[in-house]
């Protein structure tokens, strides 16, 4: 199911130099797509000087040759997921770092996403301290301005850390970050594992609509539940608020969580049920969204 | 198959955020942030987010229409544009190019509003061209 | 806006007047909380309690169409602590003295009784605009929908000099446009007065010029700007009207007024993607496309011109804007082919001198920002870099003029009204959006809970709104955003319009109407 590429000497160069990783990657993408081995490849492609994701086809393998690992880090698993629940019968091959494996866990375990659909070439280029090692843009943060780190929460800040406030200046601090929110739902629309039909954070039962900011902290709270045992620390979310709230540091602090009491690793394998937590296995029929 | 990511800029607000169209066979799915854009840099508002929405709503006009015994009725172009320049005509020549207004949009792009003004200004022969910079 | 939106964030402080920034440019509002995250100092003035207003250093709610002496007021006290900025002030300005006597008389004691802003939030605000440069000024149509609106912008262009802070980066006067494309209707000479890039029509070489482009002799009169069609159409004297893309009948002020106005034309053409209110009443309407099914070019606030890319065919017979209007255009008689939108672009370019170096080529991703005179200039990420437009920049001395309309003992309360974050405009477009629908299904009236009590106001009762031009029904929203005696309408909503209520009278000189202020009569329904 997936093909590791080793030694990845430039993952970053955004240039479409050809270096011989480059080759490789290329080759053996137009080899997929000429074999039939996937009907579709969603990568990157350079588009007048910004990195965007594209869509490699079979009738057209020689674009390829314009695949490039880029800086860039777009849903291309969600994109994934919204074909194939259009197109069951089609291959799906997909650029992966680890961030995007992980999320490809977590669809298919909840059955959002059929594995037999998808074929993977995995980069090494993890930021997340699930794991050790990784060389991916966000591990180059940037810095919280002084004032943020004064009242708010630093954007760059571990769960330890922010743990150390005290619950009164924990609570003003994050009250702090979610009173900038202008209900934008980005955080939800481009998060990989978002997939419900019906989303908590529109009811208007829970949540009251048409005021910005929204209702805080239930709106922001809200999602933090249910990102339990869901979230991949992609840091997406967090890249796509417009208004830098740290929703990376929220989010896995619910998921430390969910590991320290159900032992369950959101992301980590695409075997272990999520509702194997709540006591016996539970099968469901694979159903696209 | 087909998937397409087109970008583009969002027709909401004055910011001009970069967006990124989704297109599946030829269908628009849904909008994303452009990330590496100089107005927005990866993020939207609820606004932007939804723009693909008013695009695919089944309320969109798709032929255009002339008014007959009083309704509104869908017509051809060649009907609705011969009608209109018929018209208009008439009422110049009746009571001069200055009994003729146009009203250029905020929500076309530079080319349209060029054309626009340049309709009323070359085609029609007045000045009378303002759009709702004011309102 | 004189600067650019990237700059903002490293302004050392940020004025928002008349501006409800992360509500309608939310994208703006974030450059504006990065800058504060980063060490900026914040000052916001909006009539209402608005949401950025809780990040401000200094946030005031001035009374509603004060702005004029807020401004002079703030001024003052900067002169008078030599705050301002006196190199600058000779080298770069003219007329400082005559200004400078005219808010002199705008002492903080005058200007409290006129805003109902205090000495110490007055003093503090002059001391943190005039003391961190560069300080970026942001309005909107806070401070321009005014009888005094062109008062309203001279006052803030007054005081971002008084500081030196025109032709800085991350300084500036900055109007944040309202549409995506109102810079680029304006740039294109989508105005009465006016060819592209402001090119005069009653100055004979531009007329000439124009003439020769077009193959047409051209009016040399200025034409009717749309409030001056409004009283042209009920007067008799303007007997069609070809409406693009916009929709009057909801988005101009005095509904009734409007509607008389519309049944005695002749001809009403309109071209929109959606059968608005005022298509509704056309003769004829032409099915244009959306942003997703055409090519062509957008000017945004900071004067980026940005590529609009085709991601769908246009759905049903819908034709382009361009298109309709080239068939138009050669039904009378004056052939229009172009192969495509780039095709116009390169006839606009040579004709536009702001635009002349810009092509489709250039423009990428990132597009490009006017100035941009030459094929080889990079665009201009701020204006008056060495010397305004005119040479030397203009110190107006403005005197504070009440509205054209205060509340009195018939109609009691301040009237104002705006967006909704979730709607745009007249909601022609926002309202077929299921995700933008249920943030906002209808319009409502703003409250504060004191009023509220003293009219037996419950949220969500419905209220009848009266003005001296008409009336509406909304349910109550009991809201601390604004204060007691001013109530606020968003104007989205066909079936609660907003402009049923406000006041034409307009600006003499912008022609803008006072959309931000009337007076008006609340009573609960019965």
């Amino acid at each position: 199911m997936e093909e590791q590429i080793k030694e990845w000497p430039e993952p970053f160069s955004t240039t479409g130099d050809k270096t011989s990783t480059f080759d490789n990657l290329r080759d053996q993408v137009n080899a997929w797509l000429k074999e039939g081995k996937v009907d579709i490849f969603l990568g990157y492609k350079m588009v007048q000087g910004h990195p965007l994701p594209h869509c490699f086809t079979k009738e057209n393998p020689d674009e390829t040759d314009e695949l490039i690992v880029g800086k860039a880090r777009y849903s291309l698993e969600k994109m994934a997921a919204n074909i194939a629940a259009q197109r069951p019968e089609i291959k799906i091959g997909l650029l992966v770092r680890d961030c995007n494996q992980r999320a490809l866990n977590v669809l298919y375990v909840w059955n959002q996403l059929n594995p037999d659909q998808v074929e993977t070439i995995n980069i090494n280029c993890c930021p997340s301290r699930l794991k050790e090692h990784g060389d991916c843009s966000y591990l180059e943060p940037q810095p919280s301005g002084s004032y943020k780190k004064q009242v708010g929460i630093d954007n760059n800040m571990d769960v330890e850390v922010a743990e150390e406030f005290s619950q009164e200046e924990r609570f003003h601090r994050w009250m702090y970050e979610f009173e900038k929110c202008i209900k934008c739902y980005g955080c939800r629309n481009i998060c990989p594992v978002c997939f419900c039909q019906e989303c908590s954070m529109e009811h208007n039962d829970l949540i009251a609509t048409g005021t910005v900011p929204p209702e805080v902290p239930i709106f922001h709270l809200v999602r933090a539940v249910h990102m339990a045992g869901r979230c991949i620390d992609c840091g997406l979310c967090e890249d796509a608020c417009p208004v830098d709230i740290p929703l990376r540091l929220l989010y896995r602090k619910v998921n430390q969580v969910v590991s320290d009491m159900f032992d369950y690793k959101t992301g980590m394998r695409a075997d272990q049920s999520p509702f194997n937590i709540l006591g016996d296995e539970v099968t469901l029929e694979p159903k696209p969204i | 198959m087909d998937y397409k990511i087109i970008p583009s800029i969002c027709s909401y607000c004055g910011c001009g955020c970069g967006v990124l169209f989704q297109v599946l066979d030829g269908r628009l799915t849904g909008t994303l942030p452009m990330k590496t854009h100089p107005v927005n840099q990866g993020k939207l508002c609820i606004k932007g987010w939804n723009l693909h929405e008013h695009v695919i709503s089944d309320k969109r006009l798709t032929s255009p229409m002339v008014k007959k015994d009083g309704q509104l009725q869908e017509a051809s172009w060649d009907e609705a544009i011969r009608i209109t320049a018929d018209r208009l005509q008439a009422i110049i020549k009746d009571h001069g190019p200055d009994s003729v207004g146009v009203l250029v949009s905020a929500k076309i792009t530079n080319e349209e509003n060029y054309l626009a003004q340049k309709f009323a200004r070359a085609v029609v022969g007045t000045n009378n061209v303002d759009h709702c910079a004011r309102l | 806006m004189t600067n650019s939106i990237a700059e903002i964030e490293d302004a050392a402080c940020i004025f928002v007047i008349g501006s409800n920034t992360t509500v309608c440019h939310p994208l703006i509002a974030r450059r504006i909380f990065r800058a504060k995250e980063k060490g900026a100092k914040l000052i916001v003035a909006d009539p209402r309690n608005i949401h950025l207003a809780r990040f401000a250093d200094v946030a005031v709610t001035h009374r509603l169409g004060s702005d004029v002496a807020l401004l002079n007021g703030i001024m003052h006290i900067i002169i008078k602590n030599d705050w301002h900025l006196k190199t600058y002030i000779q080298d770069r300005t003219e007329g400082f003295d005559e200004f400078k006597a005219v808010v002199e008389a705008y002492t903080p004691d005058k200007v409290e009784a006129i805003t109902g802003v205090v000495r110490t939030d007055l003093e503090r605000m002059a001391e943190l605009y005039a003391t961190n440069s560069p300080a970026a000024l942001l309005y909107t149509m806070g401070i321009t929908q005014h009888t005094t609106g062109v008062d309203n912008v001279k006052s803030c262009c007054n005081i971002a000099m008084l500081c030196g802070n025109v032709g800085v980066r991350s300084g500036g006067v900055n109007p944040l446009r309202g549409q995506n494309n109102v810079q680029g209707a304006c740039d294109m000479g989508g105005l009465p007065n006016v060819f592209p890039a402001y090119q005069v029509v009653t100055v004979e070489g531009n007329n000439k010029k124009f003439a020769k482009a077009w193959g047409k002799e051209l009016p040399d009169q200025v034409g009717y700007t749309i409030t001056d069609m409004v009283q042209a159409m009920l007067d008799g004297k303007l007997k069609a009207l070809y409406v693009i893309g916009e929709n009057p009948k909801l988005s101009d002020p005095d509904q009734n007024h409007i509607i008389t106005a519309f049944e005695k034309l002749e001809l009403l053409v309109c071209q929109d993607i959606f059968l608005s209110e005022t298509a509704e009443q056309a003769d004829v309407v032409f099915a244009a496309v959306s942003v997703a099914e055409k090519e062509g070019t957008f000017t945004n606030s900071e004067r980026r011109c940005l590529k609009v890319n085709k991601a769908i065919d246009p759905v049903g017979d819908a034709l382009t804007d361009w298109e309709i209007i080239s068939r138009l255009s050669t039904a009378m008689g004056y052939e229009m082919s172009y192969e495509g939108a780039e095709e116009i672009f390169q006839e606009m370019t040579p004709l536009t001198p702001s635009y002349a170096g810009m092509s489709y080529e250039r423009l990428g991703l990132d597009g490009l920002q006017w100035p941009c005179p030459d094929s080889q200039h990079p665009g201009t990420e701020f204006l008056h870099a060495n010397q305004f437009a005119r040479g030397k920049g203009l110190f107006h001395g403005v005197e504070y003029l009440d509205p054209a309309e205060m509340p009195d003992d018939e109609y009691p309360y301040f009237l104002t009204t705006g967006r909704t974050f979730s709607h745009y405009h007249t909601g022609t477009m926002t309202r077929v959006s299921k995700n933008l629908d249920a943030e906002q299904k209808t319009g409502y009236v703003e409250i504060h809970p004191r009023d509220a009590e003293k009219l037996a106001l419950q949220n969500g009762d419905t209220v009848n709104l009266t003005t001296r031009r008409g009336a509406i029904q909304a349910p109550a929203r009991i809201s601390e955003q604004v204060k007691p005696g001013l109530l606020f309408v968003p104007f989205h909503f066909a079936e609660n319009p907003a402009n049923a209520l406000t006041n034409s009278a307009f600006d003499p000189i912008a022609k803008i109407p006072e959309y931000k202020v009337c007076a008006v009569k609340i009573e609960k329904a019965a």
